[in-house]
């Protein structure tokens, strides 16, 4: 069985998200071992020496956009179809691969698994995300391992399918449709593949690590290409002023929120 | 500037408690493995009770997927205690780094 990575890279007005997949690729090759696919459009190609394992070309979905901009993250239910391996592991591109614990998911899965527990670095105690106060508990898109199977083709189809019908889930489930975001996509296309019910066997078990997106930044602690330690630094509103406050860290993954800060960290 | 600097000249606080938070949320998931088709925690209690059954070659377990299996008793025993030492001893050891710090 071979085993692999595939990245999903789409520039923005405002973010180089193939800069970010080649970063993101050579931690992904240096930590676990694994080669990496990025599936991405000509317009976002940008000169690098790095040679992706394979590169796979596909119409963009423009039509979503954030408070920053236009933001094409549609289609990644695509990942089924694209991904040229057995196994494989679908990341953000905004993911700091830091150690190779994620490869820990291929001995556990049956044949998918996503995070569904996430802690925010220097906020522990932060509750996790809801859809909606009617809804579930958020699922992440930002680490999903799968195996190609039946059941695992099902829920990329139904990944498709919410997609497609992401106001009608909106009403549904009582949250506002205007970005659309994988996470929503995946907690609601998870839940109907397995039958409206939930199985832990699809859940990564340990927290997916966020880096929040305010008052929190991350500066690396050298300058090796593959550094694996960090400080993080957060500013502690207290009456009216900023208290800062950090903590350091070291061989753990993490996900950056703020992709300014991502840009960086790898720059 | 390197980050050393950066915290002194911003004057910046240790977060013992976000630290010890971050630890917890490394160290945890080291603690899980899969063995003898089933996922496990390195816990004390599991250890112990593993130790105490020691009249069984085999028991059977919930796993952490709720699944019952039936383990080789002193081989998961061995597997666990040797996680558990580890990740403990990695654990404990950026701790004491990390409690040093001011």
């Amino acid at each position: 069985m071979n085993r692999g990575a595939i990245l999903f890279a789409f520039n923005s007005p405002k973010f180089n998200y193939y800069d970010m997949a080649v970063a993101t690729a050579k931690r992904v090759n240096h930590f676990l071992d694994m080669p990496v696919t990025v599936v991405t459009d000509e317009a976002s190609i940008s000169e690098s020496p790095y040679k992706f394992d394979k590169t796979i070309l596909v119409e963009p979905d423009k039509s979503n956009s954030r408070d920053w901009g236009m933001w094409i993250n549609k289609g990644r239910y695509q990942a089924y179809a694209l991904s040229p391996y057995d196994e494989t592991l679908l990341l953000d591109t905004d993911y700091m691969v830091n150690s190779n614990k994620i490869l820990d998911v291929f001995n556990y899965y049956d044949d998918f698994c996503c995070h569904n527990k996430t802690s925010f670095l220097m906020q522990p105690g932060l509750p996790q995300e809801v859809l909606s106060v009617y809804s579930f508990d958020t699922l992440w898109a930002t680490v999903v391992a799968f195996k190609k199977s039946s059941r695992t083709k099902q829920i990329f189809e139904c990944l498709e399918m919410v997609q497609k019908n992401f106001e009608h889930y909106s009403n549904l489930h009582g949250f506002v449709a205007g970005t659309f975001r994988n996470d929503y996509a995946l907690t609601l296309a998870l839940r109907i593949a397995n039958g409206h019910s939930s199985v832990k066997q699809d859940f990564i078990p340990w927290n997916l690590v966020h880096l929040g997106q305010k008052n929190v930044h991350i500066y690396r602690n050298n300058d090796d290409e593959f550094n694996t330690e960090y400080t993080v630094m957060y500013d502690n509103w207290q009456r009216g002023k900023i208290k800062k406050e950090y903590i350091t860290i070291k061989d753990m993954d993490f996900h950056v929120m703020n992709k300014l800060n991502f840009m960086e960290l790898i720059a | 500037m390197d980050t050393k600097t950066l915290i002194s000249e911003a004057k910046a606080r240790f977060n013992h408690n976000a630290a010890k938070a971050q630890l917890k949320d490394k160290y945890d998931g080291k603690l899980i493995i899969a063995d003898q088709g089933g996922l496990w925690k390195a816990t004390p209690e599991l250890i112990s009770f593993l130790d105490s059954a020691s009249e069984d070659n085999f028991v059977i377990l919930i796993d952490n997927f709720d699944n019952p299996v039936q383990v080789d008793r002193e081989k998961l025993l061995t597997v666990l205690k040797g996680t558990y030492q580890k990740v403990m001893l990695e654990w404990h050891k950026e701790w004491k780094e990390l409690e040093s710090k001011r």
